[in-house]
């Protein structure tokens, strides 16, 4: 008999299914497969070890009070964090660090996404030289990179001498150590980061959706803003949220290229720590840097997350 | 639905009254289409006439250039040479989104960020149709595939069939010029296959839309087609009707690729105006001459030739039953028997050769190694020269 109930009722599936949109399967439980996580014990340990417990131990700092001199009290508060909000200096640091994230996120975005988008137009080879030539300043150490920037954008360097030459402008416009220095040099770190991610999200656009578009009479301008842009959305999200937590955290970049002049949160740590001395300090403003980090990119995720397009990320 | 088969109705009367539906107005002309994809020739001189309101089928092997020429059509592809025009225009060059056209795709292709009203309002919207309009025309059109009421769901989720459904309906709100139908069942389980293959015909008829539509099953173009054009190797090898195309092939690829064929070899043993005479092994059989496929003047006794015949027009007899029927019969073996429901397949041994009958006359004294009788009237075979 059992064969002939199962028969029954596939059928009533079959019949119901033109009407009823598909039932997802039941979620089963998942079972924890052992070997894979035997096999992840290395890099948890590692991870544990030289990740956790120093974040753990930078976040037990943050709480030891210290006196004016720096020296630690045997006393546990959130003075290091209240003294944040007491010093306008390093509550415009960290809106520097925003700010400056930002355009760096902003500038990544627009000179990499036509880029990403020919790249998803090319054939296999085209795409594969396009990924090298973008992948390849990851090869050069950001420091030697960095001192290249210099030279182009000093005072006198390479860049001002141009445009003076041609007589656009007469002074030399103030490249380095500058905000503009900070996020041409960040935006430039970070591109190949934005472009893959947005290459990934056009790559797996369905083709012919293009193609239903024209034929519904949509031109191409049309087709780009109404299909492929927002389709590309989560790959836009992800380069940007990639770009935004490395620019929040970048260190060498701004050191070199803005030094005093733009005090960015990792280079005010830094000082705080390795200058003045003020561990506690310097790790409750880590902290703050972290939160800052973690809270905007939420925000920025749920919002896309539950807008207008939230179906492109399904 | 009352309302909306009355609407169909005025539709189709203001047609007639603007166009003539019926009258052989051409709606796609289609001038010696060349196309060629570095050294592979897809299309090699087609030339194709749509007639106004009818379904007509490109049916062929992958590769045979059907889905080439729907995109010309479409206008996703530019011919190397020739000319597309439709309904009267040359739009060779015109761009797909100035042609006007509803299209539906084997991947379905709803967009997937859209709920099914706003993939169904896309091309209102870009029609500037206003917002009342569009609403009125896209419950009519949900209802004409049964969809209405899902218009807020997203395409993930819904089955496959009903996405098929919502690509329809959307191809159709817009009121195109030309209905283009690519493959748009073979991602489909074979019961929802026969079930919107029905619909698609109904809907067809009911709206009086000139469809085109690219299959490689021949069951498909057969049923569904009010003609089919058969293509093989960039070529139009025959344009009929599904019953002509089936029952008289013009070519040996058509009678290959259309059914199930048997084929015999032999040589030419005597021609006159209404028959030719053929040899196979010891036996003669007959064909008739408008059965020649290609020149029938050119045989000559002697010639050797194929002679093809479908399955079911061979009858088959225990050798004792005397036939008076003006057949050809052949003695022929078992060789295996298999059951298939509403008939029996046999595969006989004649003159060494295995040929495939299917019958539902069937005598159950008959088993593998039974000697019994082929016969087969000369209007069914078709003959070619080799």
């Amino acid at each position: 008999m059992e064969p002939i109930r199962s028969y029954a009722s596939q059928e009533i599936e079959q019949q119901t299914s033109p009407i009823e949109p598909q039932k997802k399967p039941k979620s089963k439980k998942r079972k924890v497969w052992v070997p894979g996580l035997l096999l992840l014990t290395p890099i948890l340990l590692f991870i544990f070890g030289f990740f956790v417990i120093p974040m753990l131990y930078i976040l037990y700092l943050s709480f030891i009070s210290t006196d004016n001199l720096g020296g630690a009290e045997a006393v546990y508060s959130i003075k290091n964090y209240t003294q944040l909000f007491s010093d306008s200096y390093y509550l415009s640091s960290l809106w520097l660090t925003v700010k400056i994230s930002l355009y760096s996120v902003l500038v990544a975005l627009f000179l990499g996404y036509p880029v990403a988008l020919t790249m998803a137009k090319s054939s296999a080879r085209i795409r594969g030289y396009i990924t090298l030539l973008i992948v390849s300043p990851l090869l050069v150490s950001i420091v030697v990179r960095n001192f290249g920037w210099y030279l182009l954008l000093l005072p006198n360097g390479t860049i001002n001498q141009t445009l003076m030459a041609l007589g656009i402008i007469d002074a030399p416009l103030k490249l380095l150590f500058s905000e503009i220095g900070v996020v041409i040099g960040l935006s430039n770190a970070y591109l190949p980061f934005m472009i893959l991610s947005i290459v990934a999200s056009l790559y797996n656009i369905d083709p012919s959706l293009d193609k239903a578009g024209a034929i519904l009479g949509a031109s191409p301008f049309r087709r780009f803003f109404s299909i492929t842009l927002p389709l590309s959305i989560p790959g836009i999200v992800s380069g940007c949220i990639l770009v935004f937590s490395l620019s929040m955290s970048a260190y060498v970049t701004p050191a070199l290229m803005g030094g005093a002049n733009v005090p960015v949160m990792p280079v005010v740590i830094y000082d705080q720590i390795n200058n003045l001395l003020h561990w506690t300090f310097g790790s409750a403003l880590s902290y703050i840097l972290l939160a800052t980090t973690v809270i905007s990119v939420t925000v920025f995720t749920r919002a896309f997350e539950k807008g207008k397009f939230k179906e492109v990320f399904r | 639905m009352e309302v909306l088969k009355k609407d169909v109705e005025i539709n189709r009367q203001h047609l007639e009254a603007v166009q003539g539906v019926g009258s052989n107005k051409n709606d796609v002309e289609i001038k010696g289409a060349f196309k060629q994809f570095g050294a592979n020739v897809v299309l090699n001189g087609i030339d194709l006439e749509v007639k106004q309101g009818e379904l007509l089928t490109l049916l062929g092997p992958s590769g045979c250039g059907k889905s080439t020429t729907l995109n010309l059509i479409a206008g996703f592809l530019d011919p190397d040479r020739g000319e597309v025009h439709i309904k009267g225009n040359n739009v060779t060059k015109v761009p797909p989104y100035k042609r006007d056209l509803g299209m539906v795709f084997q991947t379905y292709s709803l967009f997937p960020h859209m709920t099914v009203y706003e993939n169904l309002s896309f091309g209102l919207k870009l029609r500037k149709v206003g917002k009342a309009e569009q609403k009125k025309k896209i419950s009519k059109a949900l209802e004409l595939v049964k969809m209405s009421g899902l218009e807020n769901r997203y395409p993930r989720e819904l089955s496959g069939g009903q996405r098929q459904r919502v690509a329809i309906s959307r191809a159709l709100v817009v009121e195109p010029e030309l209905l283009l139908l690519d493959e748009p069942l073979s991602n489909l389980d074979a019961k929802l296959r026969h079930e919107l293959r029905a619909e698609i015909k109904r809907l067809q008829k009911e709206i009086g839309v000139t469809t085109i539509f690219v299959t490689h099953d021949q069951e498909e173009a057969l049923s569904m087609s009010d003609r089919v054009v058969v293509m093989n190797a960039g070529k139009i090898e025959q344009i009929s009707t599904p019953t002509e195309i089936y029952n008289h092939p013009k070519t040996e690829f058509v009678f290959q690729f259309i059914g199930k064929s048997n084929c015999f070899e032999g040589n030419v043993s005597a021609v006159d105006k209404r028959k030719v005479a053929v040899k196979i092994g010891s036996d003669i059989t007959h064909v008739d001459t408008n059965n020649v496929m290609g020149n029938e003047g050119d045989l000559k006794t002697g010639d050797e030739v194929k002679l093809y015949i479908r399955p079911e027009k061979l009858q088959i007899v225990s050798l004792d039953e005397k036939s008076s029927s003006p057949l050809d019969f052949h003695r022929a073996k078992i060789s295996q028997m298999n059951y298939l429901g509403t008939s029996w397949e046999i595969n006989v041994l004649l003159q060494g050769k295995s040929i495939q009958v299917l019958t539902s006359a069937f005598d159950s004294s008959w088993q593998n190694g039974s000697e019994v009788l082929i016969g087969w009237s000369p209007s069914e075979v078709m003959l070619v020269k080799k």
